[in-house]
């Protein structure tokens, strides 16, 4: 998937560095990284990237809330969803709020990439 | 050879399709007689069995069972859509095919054993026949209207274009899969994407919280091609595979060697059962345990109680500073031990219903060969006993309900002659009663001739005829267990000959359970079944006789009193009496009955008085050692055919114990058929008597056991 553009959500640096790495690694490009909801909304409005990997619990918007503004902003956005293991719930509440799939942390890359090239139609 | 993961579902398989098979005989039975609503319920849930045991050996390659069940599912499917009733020849044809897929997944079964070959599927013998017979009925039920009206309530509310094709798509998820539900839920939209999603089971609900790879199996309305289907299903993360069938034509592009038939609508089917394959794939609440880990278990658990009793008899010896801390400490092991003991007993326990389920259909077929017309009920299905105890109780159980059937019930027209409703009623219910669980099976039908019984019993020799004028009528349904009473003189197909209820007592009282009738001439019978629970530890009485050391079970101990027999005329004797409760009992020498010889001192010595069907008797014994408890363990050939032995126990002191069967010894000393003596006045001054509990763990127990 070289070239493609990457937004990360996360609140915890150290998940962004993770994932960072994870598609930097792979040939994508990480167009922006985000550490709250409100401003994963913003900058998505600003790099319309092809791909959005959204924490789900952040401060001041949640990731689900950040996804259903997303999709609303453009239907065909592709959000990812990293939750940890439990919150099965809460993905399932993102998956109605329009999010494209699921990754469930702890995550090794190949399983992120998995998913994300499953995702973008490989 | 089977691989080891095939062997693995393999045996899941087996043992799953057994337990649904044998559900669904039971609720084939039932059917007959349910009124609508619980037909409605029966149905749905008969149907769900058979798709279960097809959908998972669909997924094994297992083709016959795939035939066969797809043949039932298919006549089932007709019977609940269509207007016509259900007739016998249905329901007859239904429990075919059930003995037919239960005969198929026993020979499965086969395969799992180590050396076994699995067999190609070129290989497999031809269809069953059954599947004909199920095809003809279900085409002869005509092509009755699709039952769109009785789809799932939450597909009713679901509008689907009857021009477009019907899909039946199955998603397998990964086993790797950490969000089952979530994961349903992206397929579910997928799903929805490609047309109208009319059914998915499991839902996303359902499998949320699980773990690991599922099976779902979506019905879809849509006139997309296969291709796209599974091309959109396997875009989705953790999807390992997708089967796609048509229901007009069979498998659409089959990706795998796995045949499969057209799917059939199906009726109403509730989302509340696991499916096979993915309840075991799931971390559930509960494991398959092997019964035999189970045995060993309960032998382990025993071993270190007995240990601990060797234990404690060493800890005797130490000084007594140390000592005391020491039996302080084992005391709160064996606590423990015994805690532990229980935990295994209970483990073992399984519910009644094992041995139910297969009844009404034995009942069934019976009643129909006979002429008969019989309402079966049963109650308390989930009490639960030790498998072992309802393994051993299978076959007297079901003796007992035959005989019922055959003999105790009349025929339709006996019956309304006597002015009794047309049909037979029969019930058997179980009842738990602290640590025995109490069966009784109860017919309406002709009862016991009382004086028949008599008749019998005096031709065969069991009492004479005086004895059998004096009897009351309760006392000669009792007869009815005596070998050679109840036993029919013509050969007789249902009950066979030769065996009676003589056996069935002899196999109840080997569980340690009794076994009583109580009959009403022309208005029924009941038989009342106390069996144990478990199979806990039996408390034994220890006596010594000859230098030997035997157990008898306290139970059947009645007292335990003290006679001189040296005032009476010594030893030797082969027969004597003693006064037990100022009544004069038989007594006999336990040393003679065994031939050892009798070491006891001259001057007073112990007798045990035992009680066996009301019959009470005394044994003298040397010594009277102690109480223990211990498991008791049925003997092996040759010993099991020794006269007088119930089983063998090890004491805690690690020695070996013979068991004395209080029955068999009666019968040994010839107790039974002699009337009971005239009581006696005069009472004898040279004999004490020491009170006993009944089994109560009471029982006299020798001061100093020589231990």
């Amino acid at each position: 998937m070289p070239g493609k553009r990457v937004l990360i959500v996360d609140d915890a640096l150290f998940m962004r560095n993770t994932l960072r790495d994870i598609f930097s690694t792979a040939g994508f490009t990480v167009a922006g990284e985000a550490d709250d909801g409100v401003q994963a909304v913003n900058l998505f409005r600003e790099i319309k990237p092809d791909l959005v990997t959204m924490d789900i619990v952040m401060p001041y918007k949640s990731g689900i809330d950040a996804t259903r503004e997303i999709v609303q902003l453009d239907p065909g956005a592709v959000v990812i969803m990293c939750s940890a293991l439990g919150q099965e719930s809460l993905v399932m509440e993102a998956i109605e709020a329009g999010a494209t799939d699921f990754i469930v942390k702890p995550f090794r890359g190949e399983d992120v990439l998995a998913v994300v090239k499953k995702v973008l139609g490989e | 050879m089977v691989d080891a993961p095939e062997r693995k579902y393999l045996a899941l398989f087996v043992g799953e399709a057994k337990e649904q098979l044998e559900l669904l005989q039971g609720e084939l039975v039932r059917l007959e007689s349910a009124k609508e609503a619980a037909a409605v319920d029966l149905w749905a849930s008969v149907f769900r069995r058979v798709h279960s045991v097809k959908g998972s050996a669909a997924t094994l390659g297992l083709t016959d069972i795939v035939d066969v069940s797809h043949a039932a599912e298919a006549l089932i499917g007709r019977l609940t859509s269509g207007k016509t009733l259900p007739q016998r020849t249905h329901v007859d044809a239904l429990l075919e095919a059930s003995d037919t897929l239960t005969r198929l997944v026993r020979e499965a079964g086969k395969l799992i054993e180590p050396g076994a070959l699995f067999v190609p599927q070129a290989d497999l013998p031809e269809t069953p026949p059954v599947v004909k017979k199920l095809t003809s009925l279900a085409s002869a039920l005509a092509e009755a209207a699709l039952p769109e009206k009785k789809a799932a309530p939450e597909a009713a509310k679901v509008v689907v274009d009857p021009s477009l094709p019907r899909l039946e798509v199955v998603v397998t998820l990964s086993q790797k899969c950490a969000a089952p539900g979530a994961r349903a839920m992206i397929v579910q939209r997928k799903l929805k994407g490609l047309g109208t999603l009319i059914e998915m089971d499991p839902t996303p609900a359902q499998l949320m919280q699980t773990k690991g790879g599922a099976r779902i199996v979506a019905q879809l309305a849509s006139d997309k091609a296969a291709d796209e289907i599974r091309a959109v299903c396997l875009s989705v993360p953790e999807v390992e595979s997708v089967e796609i069938t048509s229901e007009a034509g069979g498998k659409v592009v089959p990706p795998e060697p796995v045949r499969e038939a057209p799917v059939t609508p199906p009726p109403p089917v509730r989302n509340d059962q696991p499916r096979v394959p993915e309840a075991e794939l799931r971390a559930d609440a509960t494991v398959r345990v092997k019964a035999e880990l189970l045995d060993q278990l309960l032998e382990a658990a025993g071993e270190v109680l007995g240990g601990i009793s060797r234990l404690r008899e060493g800890a005797r010896r130490l000084p007594e500073n140390t000592g005391t801390a020491f039996e302080h400490e084992i005391d709160r092991l064996r606590r423990q031990a015994r805690e532990l003991h229980n935990k295994v007993v209970n483990a073992r326990l399984v519910p009644f219903s094992l041995l139910t389920e297969r009844l009404p259909r034995a009942v069934r077929d019976l009643a129909h060969k006979l002429g008969k017309e019989v309402d079966f009920e049963i109650a308390g299905a989930d009490v639960e006993l030790d498998r072992a105890v309802i393994e051993a109780l299978g076959d007297p159980l079901s003796h007992l309900v035959r005989n019922a059937v055959d003999h105790g019930l009349e025929t339709k027209a006996l019956r309304e002659e006597a002015g009794k409703p047309a049909r037979g009623k029969l019930s058997l219910a179980a009842r738990r009663e602290r640590d025995r669980v109490v069966v009784q099976l109860e017919d309406d039908g002709r009862g016991f001739d009382a004086q028949g019984l008599k008749d019998r019993a005096v031709a065969a020799g069991k009492l004479t005829a005086e004895q059998a004028a004096a009897m009351s009528d309760d006392e000669a349904h009792e007869l009815a267990f005596l070998s050679g009473v109840s036993t029919r003189a013509e050969a007789d197909e249902i009950s066979g000959r030769g065996v009676g209820l003589d056996a069935v007592q002899r196999a109840i009282e080997s569980l340690g359970g009794k076994l009583s009738v109580a009959s009403w001439r022309g208005k029924g019978t009941r038989f009342s079944l106390e069996l144990p629970r478990s199979v806990s530890m039996s408390n034994l009485l220890l006596v010594q006789v000859g230098g030997e050391l035997y157990g008898l079970p306290v139970p059947r101990v009645l007292l335990t009193t003290e006679y001189d027999l040296s005032a009476r005329g010594g030893e030797g004797f082969e027969s004597r009496s003693v006064i037990v409760g100022g009544q004069w009992v038989h007594a006999y020498g336990l040393a003679k009955l065994f031939g050892l010889p009798s070491l006891a001192p001259p001057g007073p010595r112990p007798f045990v008085v035992l009680e066996v069907d009301g019959t009470t008797f005394a044994l003298a014994v040397d010594r009277l050692v102690g109480q223990e408890e211990a498991v008791v363990k049925p003997l092996f050939p040759p010993l099991d055919r020794v006269a007088g032995l119930a089983g063998v126990a090890v004491l805690g002191s690690g020695r070996p114990l013979l068991v004395l069967d209080p029955r068999s010894l009666s019968e040994m000393a010839g107790v039974r058929g002699m009337a009971p003596l005239p009581p006696r006045v005069e009472a004898a001054n040279d004999h004490t008597e020491h009170g006993a509990g009944h089994g109560d763990g009471r029982a006299h127990s020798a001061a100093g056991s020589g231990r």
